[in-house]
């Protein structure tokens, strides 16, 4: 089926700026360049037949709700092991936020450079519905209420998934000091 | 919810600015009273501003750009549409019907009335999308100015700038020449990463005053400029901040190579 004018229009003016988070996001989401591809595209085609009727006002938060739902349903079918209900049984047994413990000279400590790599591995370790969320708000700057639209979670659970995860990647920069 | 856990969380909101104003100010005023917690909101803020660094938003692959952003390019109208298909066709019998597909195609255009010309940008950036999905962005391969500038001078009736700016991160790929409103224009194809940046010269215009404008269009970046005797457009796939990186340099450059030309042989 051809697009319509209208559509075409509305699909330069809210997908193609937002592309490179569209990837990037996909990309964190599957964990693989190719994969990531297949997404993007698949999530391309939906949106664009989706804005025959539809005006979007937050084309970021929107565009990265249809990749996030076209990834979950790729990495089921894919058969990994990306079912968000299992991971947030594990978050349910690690008890509701974990034990917040601050250095003292925090404030003053300079993040280096050789924790970034860390910091990578930390996020891409992280559960899914944690690596979403977090993802969705620190990088993409997603808003709670977008982002419980876009994960499907109510916001109570967002900021507490929010916490656990940025509780999670700061332990792993106070190891290695 | 405990009382730590519920700091933990307002303290968050601070970070994401989800309070309100009124909140905000509580917050900063609880901040002011207890230096763990001014110390907590630096730290959380400052894992944060790593995190963004650690894990940058990517650029989408350009073939894969090119390909999205064909998506919302108008239909083209291919006369191929017209032939008819013989899906067993002997070779022959395909050759021909293509024959006759061109002739018809040929006979309908000059019925139709002329179309609006595009402008020169739409057409640079359909120009760049063309080349992306074919493979074929240069005519001329060299990362030699001293080949590709001969060679566009050649077969365009610009001067081209073509300057080398491989130590500055942006190699020369080659060349190419478009046309543009009915002219031949030389374009230059520098690299980046795995990235592409097409630079055109245009006849100068009465529009044109020198000042940079950036523009995007089909999701690709569009910077304008012009010198004393041309105007350029540089067409990319990278994100605007290096874009405008490029067009310094570039502007430099070609600058520098106006003033040498100009000073009196020894």
């Amino acid at each position: 089926m051809t697009a319509s004018e209208a559509a075409r229009k509305r699909f330069q003016a809210v997908v193609l700026p937002h592309l490179d988070e569209a990837y990037s996001f996909a990309k964190g989401f599957s964990r693989n360049g190719a994969d990531a591809e297949d997404i993007v595209q698949d999530a391309c085609l939906r949106a664009l037949a989706a804005l025959e009727t539809q005006q979007v006002e937050q084309p970021r938060a929107w565009l990265l709700t249809i990749v996030r739902n076209v990834a979950l349903t790729f990495l089921t079918r894919k058969n990994a092991a990306a079912s968000v209900d299992a991971d947030i049984g594990d978050l349910e047994r690690d008890g509701l936020l974990q034990a917040h413990e601050p250095s003292p000279d925090a404030e003053a400590r300079l993040i280096a450079a050789d924790e970034t790599e860390s910091l990578r591995r930390g996020l891409a370790d992280l559960p899914l519905a944690l690596r979403e969320t977090l993802t969705l708000r620190a990088i993409h700057g997603l808003s709670y209420r977008d982002i419980s639209t876009a994960t499907e979670a109510p916001i109570g659970t967002v900021m507490s998934r929010l916490a656990r995860a940025r509780s999670a990647l700061a332990a792993l920069l106070g190891e290695n000091k | 919810m405990s009382a730590a856990e519920d700091q933990i969380l307002q303290l968050q909101a601070a970070l994401d600015g989800e309070l309100d104003a009124g909140g905000m100010l509580a917050f900063e005023r609880a901040c002011a009273a207890d230096p763990q917690l001014a110390a907590d909101f630096s730290r959380a803020k400052a894992v944060d501003a790593a995190l963004r660094r650690a894990a940058p938003v990517l650029s989408a692959p350009p073939e894969l750009r090119a390909r999205m952003a064909a998506l919302a390019a108008p239909p083209k109208r291919s006369w191929l549409e017209f032939a008819p298909r013989f899906s067993a066709a002997p070779w022959r019998a395909m050759a021909a019907s293509l024959l006759v597909g061109v002739v018809a195609g040929a006979g309908a255009l000059s019925l139709l009335p002329p179309a609006s010309a595009p402008s020169p940008d739409q057409a640079l950036v359909s120009a760049y999308v063309r080349t992306q999905i074919g493979g074929q962005s240069v005519d001329v391969v060299s990362s030699d100015r001293h080949v590709v500038k001969p060679w566009l001078a050649g077969r365009a009736p610009l001067a081209v700038a073509a300057l080398d700016l491989a130590s500055s991160g942006f190699p020369l790929a080659g060349g190419r020449v478009e046309v543009i409103d009915g002219k031949i224009v030389p374009t230059l194809v520098y690299r980046r990463r795995e990235h592409r940046i097409d630079v055109t010269e245009l006849p100068l215009s009465g529009h044109d005053n020198g000042i940079l404008r950036l523009d995007s269009l089909e999701g690709y970046h569009l910077a304008r400029w012009s010198d004393a005797d041309r105007a350029y457009v540089a067409v990319t796939d990278l994100p605007s901040a290096e874009l405008t990186d490029f067009v310094t340099l570039f502007r430099a450059g070609a600058k520098g190579e106006r003033e040498d030309a100009n000073k009196p042989k020894q």
